[in-house]
């Protein structure tokens, strides 16, 4: 039972990061359901049919995915606002659809015979992440990230290629959520198509949203009190659906900013782009704009 | 066989339509993303066969279809985008949306089941056929098709022709100028979603009796597949959703005709992402009247 808790707090929490990724450059994206879902299906390809490690497989499947996303982000990412969600949302469901019509992984009934995975690779991955984003936020990307989310125009004009860093966000979101895909498949050993539908996607929207998005730390700990309050409390298991939409509309309506939205010393914008608020900063911005 | 084949898309096409006309409404209105729509929609089938159980005839149930539909619509418009209502906010409108329809998916499986449950009318009216041309039809699959192609003309004349109408598209153009000129922009939005919940509600109505059982899972599959057809005849363009309904009904009729009915959602998804990056007005509309939105 540790073991399961281990894992699925640690597969949520990097999934939470891999839309935080996304979010740093200002796309939301609600694919990372379908890209955990070509993690799962690659890794468990190449493990239980060509017989290669985990860690390897998981991060080939990885690559495959972060590729993938980097193909279909490319023009879908010239696209903005409720059309990238609305694109996203189509990635999913066509991931969803292609793996069901596919007969060498097992179609609809799914696929099954992935083992292996060991709650440290888990912690690793979510250390490894972890350190990986923290450095980042340290780091002049994160500035450029910030300017590019804030104002692309204004970003574009200081010479920043705002497709490229949007880009390989994407990539790199897809890759997390992929890897983080491949450990979760091993460790249920059979996995079906359904498990990776859109609810999924909106589930970890939520989680990193819950949260609060303005620092690294919200995702993960969104993740956490997401996956472990319904394991803890007894009888909240069979209400979960409910219990999350009703917290998320809750906190949506009371503390828009996510659970941990506490400023750190530097000095961004108003994060206008998750709460909703109007943006004093930018008073000319019409609602066509 | 062709053409019975094709009447059934066109039939399919107009409940899809009939869905899509309400996102795109609400997205023109409010430029948002109404997510629990689509459960709004699954709810109008399990409302049907609830009122049908408790001894309605099937107008009673339709009547009573439409006022919880139209109640439910409020109460989302109340709930999910009452206090999100600026330019910015889209993110978290449809992250709010989401959430009530976690909750109303939640909340019917509790109700009735994940299961499909049967719904049968008394009488023959399921099965009913009416032969017109050498084609064998089912009376009730021309009924829908008649009165969703009625609601959406009403529709259309009412914004287009009515005083109501005439707010709705101030709203749509620039609610600050609306308010500015009198008009509740409150008002219009809870107007707005009523419209559009109703006509959803009618819609799961419809799917229900035709199919002659509700499911939970419709809201996601059925209804988000509304979605695509939305932004594929383009957004916040009635017209287009119409189009846009009937064309994937006919197109989704006709593979499963041809065999290849498994990639029939597949297709909707791709075309619907090719129609965002190529055409982002939509197949049938043009820029001219509105910008692209960010």
């Amino acid at each position: 039972m540790m073991q399961d808790y281990i894992v699925f707090v640690g597969v949520n929490m990097v999934l939470a990061w891999s839309v935080y990724v996304i979010l740093l450059a200002g796309s939301l994206s609600f694919a990372n359901g379908g890209f955990m879902a070509i993690g799962a299906y690659a890794s468990g390809v190449l493990t239980v049919k060509f017989g290669m490690p985990l860690i390897p497989a998981a991060l080939i499947a990885g690559l495959i995915a972060g590729a993938v996303g980097v193909v279909v982000g490319f023009p879908a990412l010239r696209t903005r606002g409720i059309y990238l969600m609305l694109v996203t949302v189509g990635i999913t469901v066509s991931v969803k659809a292609v793996i069901e019509s596919i007969d060498y992984v097992g179609g609809i009934q799914g696929f099954g015979g992935m083992v292996g995975t060991r709650p440290w690779h888990v912690i690793a991955l979510v250390i490894l992440v972890g350190c990986g984003l923290w450095f980042l936020s340290k780091s002049p990307l994160q500035r450029i990230l910030d300017a590019v989310r804030e104002d692309e125009l204004s970003a574009a004009s200081l010479g920043i290629n705002t497709v490229y860093v949007k880009l390989v966000c994407f990539g790199i979101g897809a890759f997390l959520a992929a890897v983080a895909g491949s450990f979760y498949a091993h460790h249920l050993i059979h996995v079906t198509p359904d498990q990776f539908g859109i609810v999924v996607s909106v589930f970890i929207v939520l989680y990193a949203v819950l949260g609060g998005t303005n620092n690294m730390w919200g995702p993960p700990i969104g993740a956490v009190i997401m996956t472990l309050i319904p394991e803890v409390v007894r009888g909240l298991e069979s209400w979960r659906p409910t219990a999350f939409g009703v917290i998320i509309l809750v906190l949506l309506l009371i503390r828009p900013d996510g659970l941990l939205a506490f400023r750190e010393v530097t000095t961004r914008a108003n994060k206008s782009w998750v709460t909703g608020k109007a943006d004093e900063s930018k008073p000319a911005k019409a609602k066509s704009a | 066989m062709l053409v019975e084949q094709i009447i059934n898309g066109v039939v399919l096409g107009s409940m899809y339509a009939l869905i899509a006309q309400g996102y795109t409404l609400i997205f023109g209105v409010l430029d948002k993303l109404n997510f629990a729509h689509g459960e709004i929609f699954m709810l109008g089938g399990f409302v049907c066969l609830a009122s049908i159980a408790l001894g309605a005839s099937l107008p009673v149930a339709i009547l009573i279809t439409a006022i919880v539909s139209g109640l439910l619509g409020l109460m989302v418009e109340f709930v999910g985008f009452r206090k999100f209502r600026s330019a910015d906010a889209h993110i978290t409108a449809a992250l709010s949306s989401f959430a009530i329809g976690l909750v109303l998916i939640d909340l019917s499986q509790k109700v009735w089941g994940a299961e499909p449950v049967a719904l049968t009318l008394p009488g023959s009216l399921q099965t009913a056929t009416i032969t017109i041309a050498g084609l064998k039809l089912v009376v009730l699959r021309l009924a829908i098709l008649v009165i969703s192609l009625l609601l959406m003309l009403v529709l259309y004349l009412v914004v287009l022709k009515t005083g109501l109408g005439r707010r709705i598209r101030a709203v749509a153009e620039s609610p600050a100028k609306a308010a500015l000129f009198g008009i509740n922009v409150t008002r219009v939005n809870q107007q707005v979603f009523v419209i559009a919940s109703v006509m959803a509600g009618l819609a799961g109505l419809a799917l229900a009796v035709r199919t002659g059982y509700s499911s939970t899972d419709v809201g996601f599959t059925f209804g988000l597949k509304a979605l695509a057809i939305m932004a594929i005849g383009g957004m916040g363009d009635l017209r287009g959703a119409l189009l846009g309904g009937l064309l994937v009904g006919v197109i989704e009729a006709l593979a499963f005709q041809w065999g290849v009915g498994q990639f029939a959602d597949v297709f909707v998804w791709l075309f619907m992402i090719a129609i965002l990056l190529l055409r982002p007005a939509g197949l049938f509309g043009t820029l001219v009247s509105k910008e692209i939105r960010t």
